[in-house]
């Protein structure tokens, strides 16, 4: 979680940007947490160690965990399959996010959902139902309730550009178009929709180019640039909680494996996965702090240790906690006792 | 004394929770400037502003959607579906937000809205403008479906409604908007959700309808007490959950049960009351369950001829029950 931005830091390169060392390091910290996290949960899908499938996001961190960063504690995301960088970022720890994987009792869900499905209520993470898009819809709605009361939370829907095609996705940003709301709309372009190519999922070459029907900015912005992210985000929320409106961002990333991790992906080439994978944000960015003198080797080796230490915890409680009794199944149909 | 009917019922219904709750709104079509196509939410722009009353753009899944995002960080949505033929895209978002959130949160979500469902038939509205689709919704747990059959219960259940933590599907009989009236309490009063009414007490068969058709029925049993049969008339008035017991306590009475209503048949409502009785008490009946109901046909036929054929009346009431009498 980010505290708000503070003071520009002195740079030594052109980069230009208003984000302290602190800051970075931060917003580094949480992306080798995604990163070395969403490795793991893919090998222990693969050991058979819980059920189900598992939606890796690996090569797009830099789309989620940056947006999230820059939010405040109110601030509303509506997470689809592929934001554990957001979700961890905001606030779920490992052990709510190994529990939910691996569908235990002690999980925010009680084992009801299904894998990738994080989020709690009291940092404004909705778990995400499957149906692509459908949390842009809830996110629009979150920002229309923050408009009628006057408060100056956001809302920020995250979705791939497959989603981009569904109709409630078009009527949330229409709406937000008229009503200026205050959302912030991430498209996570991977050029892939499960193996549909974006050639066959627009005709729009820029995704980012549908808000113009809806009379607001939408731009398109490397997405495994973490500077760049940073920044274009942070402007689009600070127009938003100025009461200027929404912005779509679409962000160009890339998906390392399959969908999911029962997904071969033996729809793309070799050569598309080589390519992106030299741009793989992580050591981008990694580059440019030590570079800049803001990461020392020790410093990293000392981040990464540490992680490695509270995954290992939360994989291990989650594993040496039960499922819930059946009976739980009744539960949670109501609020109420219409009896 | 002062007669409200039931359209008035529901505006007044509104006008209150929104006077006592800053967090109630209402999203829809032309229910602003306009008051509503049949003016159910007439005045209530100028009183609480165009952001508690919200002019929507012809969007259903963000009328849909967008309610329960909002109900999600505090609000309580009111949208209103203009016509329940409508509802078909914000099928999307009941069905997998709504009905779902709480549940496959573990209940750490919910989404207090009350979709307010113009529906019914018998206005001449044609094939697009007359359906009822309550059954789509009562086979959805998670949902709270309710009907009121008059101005008391049209308000009273509405303010509930809109109290409840749980989303509720309230559908409104658009042929009962203006046709019903009656006196209503001056002070303020709720009609619990989950409970079933009598609304004619008797002893020899047991009538369950709900929304227009509930007056429909009233007719018949009028008509049957001349030819000495009393005939119970049971307003199930919430479809989901239903009143289980009291369905069981009129029918142990009457040992005869007839199920009335407008939507079609099969995989209805009445199909469910039918299959309840008969597991629980089976032994007490003196004839079959028999159903009254809809066309099992796409839709209500807009010819005058074929919407009255589609629709239950009085005479098919009277002769079913007549029938289980013969037994
Ligand atoms: C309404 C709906 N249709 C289909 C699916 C199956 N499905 C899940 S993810 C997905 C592809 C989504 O692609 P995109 O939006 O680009 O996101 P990405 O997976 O690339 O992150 C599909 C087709 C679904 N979950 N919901
Ligand atoms: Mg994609």
């Amino acid at each position: 979680m980010a505290a708000a931005t503070k003071k520009t830091s002195k740079k030594k390169k052109d980069v230009d940007h208003p984000f302290t060392d602190k800051q970075l390091l931060e917003v580094y910290h949480y992306l080798q947490k995604t990163r070395l996290m969403d490795e793991q949960m893919r090998k222990l899908f693969r050991k058979a160690r819980f059920a189900g499938t598992f939606f890796s996001a690996v090569g797009q961190e830099a789309t989620t965990v940056c947006p999230a960063y820059l939010l405040e504690k109110d601030d509303f995301i509506g997470p689809s399959h592929r934001e554990i960088g957001a979700c961890i970022t905001k606030g779920i720890t490992l052990k709510e996010i190994t529990t939910q994987i691996y569908a235990r009792g002690n999980s925010v869900d009680k084992g009801k959902s299904h894998p990738c499905h994080y989020g709690r209520k009291d940092i404004n993470v909705i778990n995400p139902a499957s149906t692509v898009a459908s949390q842009t819809v809830l996110a629009t709605g979150a920002a229309m309730a923050y408009k009628i009361r006057g408060d100056k939370h956001v809302a920020i829907g995250f979705f791939g550009e497959g989603g981009t095609s569904r109709g409630g996705w078009h009527e949330s940003l229409n709406f937000a178009g008229v009503h200026k709301l205050p959302a912030i709309y991430v498209c996570q372009n991977n050029f892939w929709a499960e193996s549909v190519p974006a050639s066959l999922q627009a005709g729009v070459k820029k995704f980012a180019d549908r808000a113009k029907a809806y009379g607001f900015p939408g731009v398109t912005i490397d997405g495994n640039d973490v500077v760049t992210v940073l920044k274009t985000t942070k402007e689009a929320i600070d127009r938003a909680r100025a009461g200027e409106g929404p912005t779509l961002i679409e962000m160009l990333t890339y998906r390392w494996y399959g969908h999911s991790e029962i997904d071969p992906a033996d729809y793309r080439t070799q050569d598309e996965c080589d390519l992106w994978r030299k741009k793989d944000p992580i050591p981008r960015f990694e580059k440019y702090l030590m570079d800049e003198k803001i990461l020392s080797r020790e410093r990293k080796e000392g981040i990464i240790s540490e992680i490695e230490t509270e995954i290992k915890e939360a994989i291990d409680f989650a594993e040496e906690s039960p499922y819930a009794d059946p009976e739980e199944a009744l539960t949670d149909v109501y609020g109420e006792n219409y009896g | 004394m002062k007669q409200t009917t039931y359209i008035q019922a529901i505006t007044d219904a509104l006008d209150e929770e929104m006077a006592r709750d800053e967090s109630v709104f209402l999203i829809g079509q032309d229910i602003g400037l306009y008051g509503g196509v049949f003016k159910a939410t007439k005045g209530l722009q100028d009183k609480y502003g165009k952001m508690r009353v919200i002019d929507s753009p012809i969007s259903e899944v963000y009328i849909a959607g967008g309610s329960i995002g909002a109900s999600l960080v505090g609000m309580r949505a009111v949208p209103e579906i203009q016509f329940a033929d409508f509802i078909t895209p914000a099928m999307d978002q009941i069905i997998q937000q709504a009905q779902k959130v709480r549940y496959r949160t573990g209940g750490e979500w919910w989404a207090p809205v009350t979709f307010r469902v113009c529906c019914g038939g018998d206005v001449g509205g044609g094939i697009y403008h007359s359906q009822i689709n309550e059954a789509w919704f009562v086979n959805s747990p998670g949902l709270v479906v309710v009907m009121p059959s008059t101005a008391y219960d049209a308000k009273g259940l509405l303010k509930s409604a809109i109290r409840s933590n749980d989303p509720v599907i309230y559908f409104e009989h658009k042929r009962l908007y203006r046709s019903v009236k009656e006196e209503l309490p001056e002070e303020e009063f709720l009609v619990p959700i989950g409970k079933a009414d009598i609304k004619r007490e008797g002893k020899d068969a047991t009538i369950i309808s709900y929304g227009y058709m509930l007056h429909q029925s009233l007719k018949a049993a009028n008509t049957l007490s001349e030819e000495g049969v009393e005939v119970e008339v049971l307003d199930l008035r919430t479809l989901l959950p239903y009143d289980k017991e009291a369905v069981l306590e009129s029918v142990k009475k009457t040992s005869r049960a007839v199920i009335v209503h407008e939507s079609n048949k099969t995989g209805g409502v009445g199909a469910e009351i039918s299959a309840f009785i008969s597991e629980k008490i089976f032994e007490y009946l003196d004839a079959p369950i028999t159903r009254v109901c809809g066309l099992d046909v796409p839709g209500v036929p807009f010819a005058p001829p074929m919407e009255h054929y589609y629709l239950p009346n009085p005479d098919r009431i009277v002769d079913a029950v007549r029938e289980l009498m013969s037994y």
